[in-house]
């Protein structure tokens, strides 16, 4: 027995080593971008034990300072630590983006497959529907319902959510118009399966690629409306701190603005939505091979 | 055509209709208690019983929903749009002073987009996989990821850093002060037109590398025609097609980057008097901007829905 399952062990290890290989090679760039994307992951994770200071520890010894040795990022204008505050700005940026667009992308995905199933009256009422959903300006529509739910992160994940429900309807409806017709599914449903088993068990597990390509390209589009939201003070209320609401504080800090406090945190926004635009570009080529080199 | 035209404008006519509701669904029932949204929890505790009801009565929030949804659509329909609860301007008058300059924003970015982005979309398409190619590759990768409004903070910083530059912050109309306005409008609509561009020259290159192999393409050149000629004259018509509808969907990009751009540049436009709503809580001018802000939407899509049927009849015989 040890001696079949043994060699097996190392050999799936160097498949999955392989596969990581491979995707450096055919793809240095999204693959680098991975890995910056999955740092700034980490030090989300990871914030109270990397910020060298706790982020809402005011220092009234060193208020609005310049980048130093003791404070790499500069302070604020009460004194806190710019640098811990990017830090920890990273886990509402990133805690708001996943939670909007896996919510969104998952309700509007689950909408476009019954829209696409059932198709008939129920499809059309929905496409009304989501036609007027994208008749607002997302980050217009996603400010109405932040200031209307009252702010807050909860509010913030559900507004930046709602906008992101028409793409993953769409998409996922026309996926689902075309699978529908498939020799597969026919001869499923002439076996005798139901409605729920043709949807779910048929039709849903070929949904999950486009579905994976629409949830990381939405990813830095959602860092960006957060951003903008804290910017405009329907966010994630201060003294809590994200990029946005930073770059708000620093606006009304004076009348010219300390250059770190504007600097680092839109520094932290750029590299993020980069970073996940480039992995999000880098998994639709490995997922979706007619798309490759298209763009 | 002109049945196209009646029939785009039914549709749009529903879509605004469907529209009001939804903002009148998120700014009036979604809040649960208007006063609330209007105090703020604290302020709405300190409220007696009779004061709360007199509110609710003075601000017609005790009528049936459908009543008070009825009543805002026919002031809208009336061109009044109501008072700020905190200013002594009305939301028309506001309209009117501001306006003006969010939309020479919003023309001049368009502008600024079509300028930068068709140029390097060419290059790119021509010569595609060169040194030129990657780099605006690069730059519109990089333009795609950077916030509008950040862009902005950081000009407005280096003018004041190193010119003691800083434009002005009263409004001024373009016919009273052309100058003085044109320092008003060029910083926001230069941050969303390369916002724009970005996107206009990745569809562009895309657009135009698939036109140029193309038949009537090839037919062209093998007539003996000049290769620019081939160009400018066959090909980009056709790849500007896709262009035009993509400047519609951005329009989208312009109205909602605005707010937080003008906020950034303290540019006294229409984006401004929204973020100074949402920062108030100031729900009735902001349901009527939402609401304005997505008719706008929808009327520009419309006007770009047309433009493309009049330039291409495959659509327009449809």
């Amino acid at each position: 027995m040890t001696a079949i399952t043994q060699p097996l062990a190392p050999s799936r290890l160097r498949t999955a080593w392989h596969g990581i290989a491979s995707v450096f090679r055919r793809a240095p760039l999204s693959a680098f971008w991975g890995i910056v994307a999955a740092l700034i992951v980490a030090m989300a994770v990871a914030a109270p034990a990397i910020a060298p200071y706790p982020p809402l520890k005011a220092d009234f010894r060193a208020m609005q300072k310049p980048p130093s040795e003791k404070h790499w990022f500069g302070t604020d204008q009460v004194g806190r630590d710019t640098l811990s505050r990017v830090i920890h700005g990273s886990r509402t940026s990133l805690t708001v983006a996943f939670g909007a667009v896996l919510f969104g992308t998952t309700v509007g995905a689950l909408w476009g497959l019954a829209c696409g199933y059932f198709g008939g009256r129920f499809d059309m009422a929905s496409q009304r529907a989501i036609e007027f959903l994208q008749s607002f300006p997302d980050l217009i529509l996603a400010m109405a319902i932040a200031m209307a739910l009252g702010g807050g992160l909860a509010t913030v994940i559900v507004a930046i959510a709602i906008t992101r429900i028409p793409f993953g309807g769409r998409v996922i409806r026309s996926v689902v118009l075309s699978l529908k017709e498939m020799q597969y599914v026919e001869a499923a449903r002439g076996i005798g399966a139901g409605h729920a088993r043709l949807m779910f068990r048929h039709i849903l597990p070929q949904c999950v690629a486009p579905y994976l390509i629409l949830a990381t390209t939405h990813l830095g589009v959602a860092i960006v409306i957060e951003a903008s939201l804290g910017f405009l003070g329907v966010g994630i209320p201060p003294p809590e701190p994200t990029w946005g609401n930073m770059l708000s504080d620093a606006l009304n800090a004076g009348l010219v603005p300390p250059w770190w406090l504007v600097l680092f945190p839109g520094v932290a926004i750029t590299l993020t939505v980069l970073a996940f635009n480039l992995l999000g570009d880098g998994i639709r080529d490995l997922l979706d091979p007619r798309l490759r080199g298209s763009v | 055509m002109y049945s196209y035209i009646a029939r785009r404008l039914a549709f749009g006519a529903l879509t605004v209709i469907g529209v009001s509701i939804m903002v009148f669904v998120i700014m009036r029932i979604l809040p649960g208690d208007p006063l609330v949204a209007i105090f703020g929890m604290e302020g709405f505790t300190k409220l007696t019983e009779a004061q709360r009801a007199a509110y609710m009565r003075d601000l017609g929030l005790s009528d049936p929903l459908w009543v008070q949804y009825l009543a805002w659509a026919k002031s809208i329909v009336q061109g009044d749009w109501g008072h700020s609860f905190f200013r002594a301007e009305s939301v028309a008058d506001m309209l009117m002073r501001r306006g003006p300059i969010t939309a020479e924003i919003a023309l001049l970015s368009v502008i600024i987009s079509w300028l930068v982005g068709i140029p390097v979309a060419i290059v790119s398409a021509l010569k595609p996989n060169t040194a030129a190619d990657s780099a605006a590759r690069f730059l519109s990768i990089l333009f795609l990821a950077v916030p509008g409004f950040w862009v902005g903070m950081l000009i407005v910083l280096g003018l004041l850093f190193w010119f003691g530059y800083r434009a002005p912050l009263t409004g001024s109309s373009l016919f009273a002060d052309p100058m003085a306005n044109f320092e008003l409008v060029i910083g926001p609509a230069v941050v969303l037109g390369l916002g724009q561009a970005a996107y206009i020259a990745r569809m562009g290159r895309s657009a135009l590398l698939e036109v140029i192999r193309e038949d009537y393409v090839r037919t062209a050149r093998a007539k003996g025609l000049n290769g620019r000629l081939v160009i400018a004259w066959h090909a980009l018509p056709n790849a500007l097609l896709p262009v035009i509808t993509l400047s519609g969907v951005l329009m989208g990009l312009v109205l909602a980057g605005s707010v937080p751009v003008e906020r950034a540049f303290a540019t006294p436009g229409l984006g401004f008097a929204m973020y100074i709503a949402v920062s108030e809580r100031d729900i009735f001018v902001m349901q009527n901007l939402v609401f304005l802000y997505a008719a706008v939407f929808v009327a520009l899509n419309i006007a770009i829905d047309v433009t493309i049927a009049f330039l291409d009849p495959r659509i327009r015989l449809r």
